[in-house]
């Protein structure tokens, strides 16, 4: 399910597909006057966003939410592989101080173009060693397991 | 106040982390699925395992200290149980991500479908 050997095994992965050229989707993504006319879900007002768009290079994007609470997300970009693929930590400001990862992809499909996106808790060097698929199938079932206890 | 809250959270946040790096091995997520079925002596749950008991009990230590776990002793006999809490955050964890980019890629899809992407 999650194609990267260094990725841990609990990620949680959301795809949709657009019509639109990765291209494109890949410069909304990545132009800071683009994103802050589209980022975050309805209720989150994009407050800015800020793009150093290089490997290593860092960004930070404003999101106020409904109850007015402002949460910055930072992060540094880990790769940059216009326009297929960008991967990036994620932390969020004020926040907890750990690492999350990011990857999103950009598949054509015919006309239009999928989106997956893998967002991952980085738990530890251990974890990232240890990826392997099936997993989501067991924690649906201990969640159902929890949800009964 | 505000302390407080920040206490609180990072007290959640230690304990998400400690579950994940728990859940990140495969032994540890098979013992979990064994003890899904229903508690288990630690005897029990190394029997299919090709190490050591003491190996086993290694793993199980860390389930327990990433609250995943829980072993009632009674003389001898280690009984270890699944406990739920870390699970219901991580599925708050999963829930609340699961929200944010599903509607972050309906904002985008309108974005881009109104061609707002080709314009300054």
């Amino acid at each position: 399910m999650v194609p990267d050997a260094e990725s841990p095994a609990i990620s949680l992965v959301v795809r949709r597909t657009i019509r639109a050229t990765a291209a494109r989707l890949f410069a909304a993504w990545t132009d800071p006057a683009q994103i802050v006319r589209w980022w975050g879900p309805s209720g989150v007002r994009c407050t800015g966003a800020e793009v150093d768009l290089r490997e290593g290079g860092g960004y930070r994007i404003g999101n106020r939410f409904a109850d007015g609470r402002e949460v910055w997300i930072i992060g540094t970009y880990e790769r940059i592989d216009a326009p297929h693929r960008l991967v990036f930590t994620w932390r969020l400001e004020p926040g907890p101080d750990h690492a999350e990862r990011v990857s999103v992809r950009f598949e054509p499909r015919g006309e239009a173009t999928e989106i997956v996106i893998v967002h991952e808790r980085i738990a530890s060097a251990e974890a990232r060693a240890s990826h392997e698929a099936g997993w989501d199938g067991c924690l649906e079932g201990l969640a159902r397991f929890a949800g009964d206890a | 106040m505000r302390s407080t809250a920040t206490a609180r959270r990072s007290a959640a946040d230690d304990r998400l982390d400690r579950a994940f790096h728990a859940l990140g091995d495969r032994t540890r997520r098979t013992l979990l699925a064994r003890l899904a079925k229903g508690p288990a002596m630690v005897t029990e749950l190394a029997a299919p395992h090709a190490m050591s008991l003491a190996a086993v009990s290694k793993h199980i230590r860390v389930l327990e200290r990433a609250g995943l776990v829980e072993r009632a002793i009674d003389g001898r006999v280690h009984r270890c149980s699944l406990a739920p809490t870390p699970l219901k955050e991580i599925e708050s964890w999963l829930d609340f991500y699961r929200g944010f980019w599903s509607g972050t890629l309906d904002s985008l899809a309108r974005h881009v479908e109104r061609g707002d992407g080709s314009r300054r």
